[in-house]
């Protein structure tokens, strides 16, 4: 009676009333109170709230805070369902039930065209609706614990508001059989009920009553009724961040610990060969040596523990030993250039879409425009380096991380040290960035194989920069074919995409949670999204990709396929807009005419950069949109050439990304994504010879930094569509609003990156 | 080793040429100063000695010995934030953190010396990395500290 209660509720106030067969939601994320931790003087109400005497309120927090702001948006969901100030507000880590799993990633991962949903192929749709109801009843069971694809306020927006509702719901109760009042009567307002009678009682005094209450009806409450959502309110967590308390998993310090610091082979995929370790542990401050297996898709080599990091490294760099070529033989970029072009050439692909006639368009068209594209390896190069504290004491393990995965740290913890994973105690810590290199376990497994050898002591282990840069899971090579057909008119009739490089999710699945991966790969999504998903009105279109596996680890890159997929339609949209002589803005426009959410955000993009106004003598604009993790972006660069290379003056960002629960969380997500994308657009490659990455540190993979840092704008359209991503979907327009800015300046047509 | 840090004298046992950011993390348990690549390029170590902005990864424990030091753990008192940190809040500078610290101790030197930064001067000063790209919002917190107008 409960949960039907809530859902009508839920569906009334979204003003769509879901009947029928098939539309059964999939089970509830509520939970039991006993999922949160016992707390002196705390009630847990459900599997997400408890109160305290003292009226504080406690969120299981299920996602990492690597500085997308989810540490304040999720209480903030919380608080305006609670009616409590957001000061009220505490976190406390979820524990590991399938409730705190992710369901909105996985379903991100489907490889729909967003618009398939409201195709006029009736077919379509219900493919779409089929397909998203069964990932979301998979994705509930499976209940993946994972923060990325810029789905924390997605996943959380239900679920989260929900809980505190229901809750909100038990307090009042609670206080209606306590008062004998009717429940319709009473007034909440900043964690306080009251009666007009003249009632009163804190939250808190309510607390212990309502654990043992259920919630009557449950209703959300109307956004024109919202205080907190919506509001740009100051990030919790940014008082610790400019004192030096924030603790990031790298300051974790526990008494007795021990510091090690770890060295791989050169060569990815390599291991150590003859090793004299007899220098090395002669030396002040040095403890041990340990071996490491190449766990969870790394490579091998060895770890020294020591007092300090110091110590540790000195006498890590003095181990002399050979090291071993992967048996597979040595990678190289070069040479995977080369091969992708020719996947592109020679292979078959999965077709991800087609509409249409793309060949019989072809054969008739006027003329045709054909250009190759390629993106290279990209290194995550988080400014923490990799981390882990582990201890491993009588058959139980403890392991701090700083991760985006903290399940499968878990799981991987557990398989290392042969106990289970009931035996692993994991605590989340802040993260000093992560971009999706956090999505993976090996800095765990090698912390625990190293504290498996200290047992009783806390060993932290430290990845030195060089190691770090060096042993990546690295944003994959793309290499790509378009080809459009323009008739007599200048209309484009028909766009043809053809890509190659590695697919991610498969070996993402083989390292992490290897009782998932299938015995072959499954088309990945990673591979096409920003090229098969284009929102472009063309009458006949066919996008293809070859799925590679190069040997090179590949992973999760901020915005993933996005990334370099963009870069290569968005520019090559932009050859088409000069190909037909037309102002590329105008050019998009015309051919988005069908989608009022792209033209709004197009237009005030257009409007926000004054596209028609005059720039000083030597700049030149570009633009570029794109739709990624249910946001839609536009960019306008504005650029020149300084010192010979591209210097980028200001960028106006325009997005749509549904309702927004912190515009000023927002706009440090835009202002962080430019960046984080032009360091890339500029200098970001990855070169690989003899098997050895080149770029080690810093100096060689080049940031951008204040001197030629941009200006960048945020604006943002009004939407009441429930919340998209933010973390991510500024980061794909900006190398080709750039590019195409480029392109006005020089008459050069970038088609690879970076630009330098 | 005896060292100034923060206005109190510390007495460590650590061979001189130990990098001081390894003396203050690891020896010394004061995690504010950061790690991040080693080599004095990303600027996450940076600490104030004599009031100048340093590195803290490539200077030597011998080499500041007996000179003030200053660390984030020193800048504002508890209840008492230095201007530069009731900036950075109102500007929500930090996104993860992670760089501030040393962001703020080159704040902190910059301000010392040249009171009212001009955009270069912040540019100069400021050479620390941002993963984040917290860079404009560096500079808006920095000229809000010291009064000058954007």
């Amino acid at each position: 009676m409960k949960r039907r209660t809530l859902l009508l509720s839920a569906a009334g106030a979204a003003g769509a009333l879901i009947v029928g067969w098939g539309v059964l939601p999939p089970r509830s994320r509520l939970g039991r109170g006993s999922f949160m931790l016992p707390g002196e003087s705390e009630f847990a109400l459900n599997g997400w709230i408890k109160v305290a005497t003292d009226g504080s309120v406690i969120l299981a927090m299920p996602r990492s805070e690597m500085g997308q702001g989810v540490y304040t948006a999720l209480p903030m969901l919380a608080a305006e369902e609670l009616d409590v100030p957001l000061s009220a507000m505490r976190l406390e880590q979820a524990g590991a039930d399938t409730i705190y799993g992710n369901v909105a990633i996985l379903l991100g991962s489907l490889p729909f065209h967003p618009r398939d949903e409201e195709s006029e192929d009736g077919f379509a749709r219900t493919k779409v609706k089929a397909g998203r109801w069964i990932v979301s009843k998979v994705a509930r069971e499976l209940g993946i614990n994972a923060t990325g694809g810029s789905t924390s306020v997605s996943d959380a927006w239900q679920t989260v508001r929900e809980a505190a509702a229901t809750a909100r719901a038990s307090l009042l109760g609670a206080a209606s059989l306590q008062w004998r009042l009717p429940i319709e009567e009473l007034i909440v307002k900043d964690g306080v009920i009251s009666h007009p009678s003249g009632k009163s009682a804190g939250y808190g005094e309510m607390a212990k009553f309502a654990a043992a209450t259920p919630a009557g009806e449950v209703r959300l409450k109307n956004a024109r009724d919202w205080k907190i959502i919506g509001r740009p309110y100051p990030r919790l967590d940014v008082p610790h961040k400019v004192d030096g308390s924030a603790r990031f998993g790298i300051d974790v310090r526990l008494p007795g610990m021990k510091f090690a610091v770890l060295r791989l082979c050169p060569m990815l995929g390599g291991s150590p060969g003859a090793i004299d370790p007899e220098a090395a542990l002669k030396m002040p401050g040095v403890e041990r040596i340990v071996m490491l297996p190449a766990y969870a898709g790394s490579t091998a080599g060895f770890a020294v523990v020591g007092k300090s990091y110091w110590h540790a490294k000195r006498a890590a760099d003095a181990v002399q030993l050979q090291w071993q070529q992967r048996p597979a033989g040595a990678l190289d970029s070069k040479r995977i250039a080369s091969e992708l072009e020719a996947a592109v050439r020679d292979r078959d692909g999965h077709v991800f879409h087609s509409v249409g006639d793309v060949e019989a368009a072809e054969s008739r068209a006027a003329r045709h425009i054909e250009s190759w594209y390629s993106a290279p390896y990209l290194a995550h190069a988080t400014l923490e380096p990799m981390n882990c504290t582990a201890r491993v004491s009588g058959g139980k393990v403890e392991v701090w991380a700083p991760t985006q995965v903290p399940e499968m740290c878990r799981s991987v913890a557990a398989r290392v040290a042969g106990v289970r994973p009931e035996d692993v105690d994991l605590h989340v810590t802040l993260i000093g960035g992560a971009f999706g290199r956090r999505l993976e376990v090996d800095y765990a497994a090698f912390a625990v194989r190293v504290a498996m050898d200290c047992e009783g002591s806390a060993v932290q282990l430290i990845w030195p920069r060089e190691e770090d840069m060096t042993h990546d899971f690295y944003r994959p090579m793309q290499a790509a074919r378009l080809r459009a057909s323009i008739d007599t008119d200048g209309a484009i009739t028909s766009l043809r995409i053809k890509s190659a490089g590695d697919a991610i999710s498969p070996r993402w699945l083989e390292r992490g949670m290897p009782g998932l991966a299938g015995p072959f790969d499954t088309p990945d999504k990673t591979t096409s999204e920003g090229l098969f998903d284009l929102p472009y009105g063309f009458g006949h279109q066919h996008m293809e990709h070859v799925a590679t596996h190069m040997g090179v680890p590949v992973g999760f890159w901020r915005s993933v396929g996005h990334s370099h997929n963009a870069f290569i339609s968005e520019s090559f949209i932009d050859e088409l807009a000069f190909a037909t002589k037309r102002d590329p803005l105008q050019f998009r426009r015309d051919w988005l005419r069908h989608s009022p959410q792209h033209l709004a955000v197009l237009e005030l993009a257009a409007e926000k950069a004054g596209w028609d106004s005059a720039l000083p003598a030597g700049w030149a604009r570009g633009v570029a949109i794109h739709e990624s993790f249910g946001t839609i972006v536009a960019q306008v660069a504005e650029v020149s050439i300084e010192g010979g290379s591209p210097r980028v003056h200001r960028v106006v960002c325009a997005l749509d990304c549904g309702v927004v629960v912190n515009p000023g969380i927002v706009a440090q997500q835009i202002e962080g994504g430019v960046i984080f994308a032009l360091s890339a657009a500029l200098h970001g490659v990855i070169d690989i010879a003899d098997g050895v990455v080149q770029q080690r540190n810093f100096p060689s993979y080049e940031m951008l930094k204040m001197r030629r840092a941009p200006r960048v704008e945020t604006y943002l359209v009004s939407s009441s569509r429930p919340p998209a991503g933010i973390g991510e979907p500024a980061v794909p327009p900006l190398a080709p609003a750039v590019a195409n800015a480029l392109f006005v300046l020089t008459g050069k047509r970038h088609r690879s990156l970076p630009f330098v | 080793m005896d060292l100034q840090i923060n206005g109190k004298a510390v007495t460590v046992e650590a061979e001189p040429e130990m990098p001081l950011l390894w003396v203050l993390r690891d020896l010394l348990g004061m995690t504010g100063t950061k790690f991040g690549c080693g080599v004095g390029e990303c600027r996450a170590c940076t600490v104030r000695v004599d009031g100048q902005a340093m590195p803290s990864c490539l200077v030597s424990v011998a080499a500041v010995a007996g000179k003030k030091i200053q660390t984030i753990e020193g800048l504002g008192a508890p209840g008492k934030p230095h201007a530069l940190q009731q900036a950075w809040i109102a500007e929500q500078v930090p996104q993860c953190g992670y760089c501030q610290s040393g962001m703020l101790m080159a704040a902190a030197a910059l301000l010392e010396k040249t009171p009212k930064p001009s955009d270069a001067q912040i540019d100069d000063a400021i050479v620390n990395i941002c993963r984040c790209g917290t860079y404009q919002r560096v500079r808006a917190a920095i000229k809000r500290a010291a009064g000058v107008k954007t």
